[in-house]
């Protein structure tokens, strides 16, 4: 009987733990959202965890008018669609290469390859700068596009999953007499649907969310990203009449959609953080 | 290893033996390798040879040989940035990583219900943008208003200067780096428990052992390599941090760099005052710092093993 009431007892705890750790991590989000509808001087209103007493939506009619918000928003939205395009197709290509041929300097080829990936790109951020100005680049799309196509995690995600892709496949379809662009065209990219929507998510995530490579190679206020120039709603201000609520309702526009996305697209999302993780 | 490579790579061409089944996977593999060429290897040598030189990226470059790296080392800026990167790593390891530990187990326990919704909510801050999320800590501190004050406040304590004060901002910094990262390790240590055979936990249960025995006798030894992964992650990331600090600190990395890291520092030096051989120099002393760790995190992945 005591053991029983202790287990209960256990049981209700974990509960509590668990429950109250979840509530607190979504609390700043909650917030967000909560003091984009509210006034400045509600927003600091304690205390901070109650409902806009009256849900406006001013916050975000000043935010669509009288910033360049909605330019910001389309920008992100195609460089981050452009750059998952080619990321999809350059690294399903090379993981299909990686999976499935052999040929000379495979190894040495792979392990330059992996190697990249532990290398931040914060560490020639300057001289990558350097280069942008060269190539006039500065203030292009194709800076957010062209150097970003191919990352060797992507290509290391495809592999793996290409690799659990049957050979015998392939190499009835060549006996056929089809050519090596249309086996990985018509077998092996409708088999690895799975891994491709992985690809996309995470490679359409960190597009939209990066942040120091467009504050660094992106001016002007229609061709910067939903993060720069959100961070410039900031910085731009005079420190006493920052728009707080106009802030809080553009960091509500870039992050709620990306919560709901993630929330559909889950398991997709953690296969492809845990394929690294759990190795092959 | 090597028999069964060339038993593979004759099955391989005895499916068709044409020139362009040799070709094909060079073809496939070449963007990377170009793109890589262009935007990453020549950036690096380009870094390597301007760390010897001083340029303001008008005036001509002048070559200077260590005087860069000399002077890096005796900076104290870059000192005080050096050590506040150390300690978001520290606090990463030591303070993220055994909270995502723990709550990886939490999530796993069989008798917790509605275990999806709960994890769903942990995962959330891993999608969430960055500057958006610094931008709602900035209130959260806010020193007469904030959220973190108002228990504070209402208990009729003195309320904490979060983002004003030298040491309370890097604690303000690594709330939010637990914020955001907790999820993020608890869905690799999620991924690792799965692996756990059952078996283990029955017998132990049997053998009359304690949650606590159970979770340090079975739980950590079997994850240690997860944790030696996650730890490499978590130190190779803490060294790139730069969103948070930025936005929080409204890019100064104050009050009087107490909050400055490393990359900071580096995009302060090279892209604010365009000192591009001075920054060229600090990139290649956190290159070598990262090469070190990659190649730990290399052996983990076993690439220097013959066997795959």
């Amino acid at each position: 009987m005591g053991e029983r009431f202790g287990q209960r007892l256990g049981v209700i705890a974990l509960h509590v733990v668990v429950i109250s750790g979840a509530l607190l991590t979504v609390a700043p989000i909650v917030f967000m959202i909560y003091s984009s509808f509210k006034t400045t001087t509600e927003i600091f209103t304690l205390p901070p965890w109650l409902p806009p007493a009256e849900w406006s939506f001013k916050n975000y009619e000043t935010l669509l008018t009288g910033w360049a918000y909605p330019y910001w928003y389309i920008n992100s939205i195609i460089y981050a669609a452009v750059v998952t395009i080619f990321v999809l197709f350059f690294c399903s290509l090379a993981g299909f290469a990686f999976a499935k041929y052999y040929f000379r300097g495979k190894n040495l080829l792979f392990i330059m390859l992996i190697g990249s990936t532990m290398i931040p790109f914060q560490l020639i951020l300057i001289p990558l700068f350097i280069l942008m100005s060269r190539i006039d680049w500065v203030n292009h799309p194709a800076s957010m596009i062209v150097p970003w196509m191919a990352p060797a995690f992507g290509i290391f995600l495809m592999r793996q999953y290409i690799q659990a892709v049957p050979s015998e496949l392939m190499e009835s379809a060549r006996i056929d007499g089809a050519s090596e662009f249309r086996i990985y065209a018509q077998i092996i990219v409708p088999l690895v649907r799975p891994g491709l929507t992985t690809l996309a998510i995470l490679t359409f995530l960190g597009s939209w969310n990066s942040f120091i490579w467009p504050l660094m190679v992106l001016r002007g206020n229609r061709v910067i990203t939903l993060p720069v120039g959100i961070a410039t709603m900031r910085s731009q201000a005079t420190a006493s009449q920052i728009p707080y609520g106009e802030m809080m309702a553009a960091a509500t526009l870039v992050s709620v959609p990306v919560i709901l996305l993630f929330l559909m697209l889950q398991r997709y999302f953690i296969s492809g953080l845990t394929i690294g993780a759990v190795k092959g | 290893m090597v028999q069964a490579a060339m038993t593979r790579g004759r099955e391989a061409r005895a499916g068709g033996g044409f020139q362009q089944h040799k070709l094909a996977p060079y073809a496939f593999i070449s963007p990377f390798y170009v793109l890589f060429a262009f935007f990453f290897l020549a950036p690096s040598v380009i870094a390597l040879v301007l760390s010897l030189f001083r340029w303001d990226g008008i005036n001509d470059p002048r070559f200077v040989l260590g005087r860069n790296y000399g002077r890096l080392l005796s900076d104290k800026v870059f000192a005080q940035a050096a050590t506040n990167t150390a300690v978001y790593a520290i606090a990463s390891l030591f303070i993220v990583i055994p909270l995502a530990l723990v709550l990886a187990v939490l999530l796993n326990a069989k008798s917790l219900r509605f275990s999806n919704v709960w994890r769903a909510m942990y995962f959330t801050p891993v999608v969430t943008s960055t500057v958006a999320i610094s931008l709602v800590f900035q209130i959260l501190y806010n020193q007469d208003t904030g959220l973190l004050n108002a228990p504070l406040i209402y208990l009729g304590l003195e309320p904490i200067y979060w983002l004003g004060d030298r040491s309370w901002v890097k604690v303000a910094i690594i709330i939010l780096i637990a914020w955001r990262s907790t999820g993020l390790l608890t869905i690799y240590f999620l991924a690792g428990l799965q692996s756990i055979p059952e078996e283990l936990y029955e017998a132990a249960s049997i053998d009359g052992a304690s949650m606590l025995q159970k979770f340090f006798r079975i739980t950590i030894p079997m994850l240690r390599p997860i944790i030696l992964f996650v730890s490499i992650i978590v130190l190779l990331s803490s060294i790139q941090i730069f969103d948070e600090i930025h936005i929080l600190t409204n890019g100064s990395g104050g009050p009087a760099n107490a909050s400055m890291s490393v990359v900071q520092y580096l995009y302060e030096r090279g892209y604010t005052r365009l000192r591009l051989g001075f920054a060229s120099a600090v990139g290649t002393v956190l290159f070598a710092t990262v090469f070190i760790l990659s190649l730990l995190q290399l052996q983990w992945y076993g690439v220097f093993r013959k066997e795959d």
